[in-house]
């Protein structure tokens, strides 16, 4: 659309099999989202994990993903860029992982947290990706 | 455009758009749904505005390549398709006296997911580059 796969590739600093896997958990999630909602599938207090599993899963085949790739390209010799490309990967995982397992929490009533908190690790993900643009070219 | 301004409109479009949202779910503002989706509208008719003048620089500069003219088209369905989403969802919320079900409301966002799924892999199998 606005942006080419290679660009969105450079921008984000995610890989393409990334941004597959964390489409196909998305839409699995809003799958169970509509179930929940329309059929009161998943009543009770684990319900909201349940639904929210299909990102949990996705966040942990990224993981996997990530340090495959840092295995490898330290085992290649280029340990500057492994190191960066790890750190980066473990930030964005991270602060995906702090949002989806606060909102998860907010929404089976386990937290009395306010809402501009449970967003605030994306807040702070917008600022490094702000960065990140600003090195595009 | 450059890839910089591409993305530097996109994060200050998500950006005022996450802030509005968290204001209304927090209860700080009780505007109506439809304007709290506003920097999304406004960034969706803009992303329409700039396919549409692309295609018709396309066509206006003779390149014969039906397949990139194609490309913009499915860009172009998809935007309309992630604007129907939003349209529904903020009648859902907004018209509670509708009684839309949720799986009319995610609809346009399946067909949206899936399409981009199923492209993203082709060029993930087509490209042999993880």
């Amino acid at each position: 659309m606005i942006f080419s796969l290679n660009e969105l590739v450079h921008w984000l600093g995610l890989t393409i099999f990334e941004i597959w896997i964390n489409l196909v958990s998305l839409t699995i999630f809003t799958i169970l989202l509509a179930m929940k909602i329309d059929n009161n599938y998943f009543a009770g207090n684990g319900g909201w994990w349940i639904i929210f599993s299909p990102l949990f899963i996705g966040d942990g085949l990224n993981t996997y993903f990530c340090a495959i790739i840092f295995i490898r390209m330290q085992m290649d010799g280029v340990m500057k860029s492994a190191i960066l490309r790890a750190l980066w990967s473990l930030t964005f995982l991270l602060l995906v992982f702090v949002f989806k397992y606060l909102l998860c929490k907010k929404l089976s009533g386990q937290s009395s947290l306010e809402y501009s908190e449970v967003l605030s690790p994306v807040f702070i993900l917008l600022q490094l990706i702000a960065v990140r643009a600003c090195q595009l070219h | 455009m450059a890839v910089l301004h591409r993305a530097l409109f996109t994060w200050f479009n998500l950006l005022i758009f996450l802030i509005l949202l968290v204001l209304r779910l927090d209860l700080r503002i009780q505007w109506n749904w439809f304007i709290v989706f506003i920097p999304m509208w406004l960034y969706d008719n803009i992303l329409l505005i700039y396919i549409i003048f692309r295609m018709i620089s396309h066509c206006k500069n003779g390149h014969d390549h039906i397949s990139s003219l194609r490309r913009k088209a499915w860009y172009m369905t998809a935007v309309l398709t992630k604007l129907s989403g939003q349209g529904l969802l903020c009648l859902k919320l907004e018209a509670t006296q509708l009684t839309l079900p949720a799986k009319v409301v995610l609809a346009p966002l399946w067909v949206l997911l899936l399409t981009l799924g199923c492209d993203v892999f082709i060029h993930l199998i087509q490209h042999s580059r993880y």
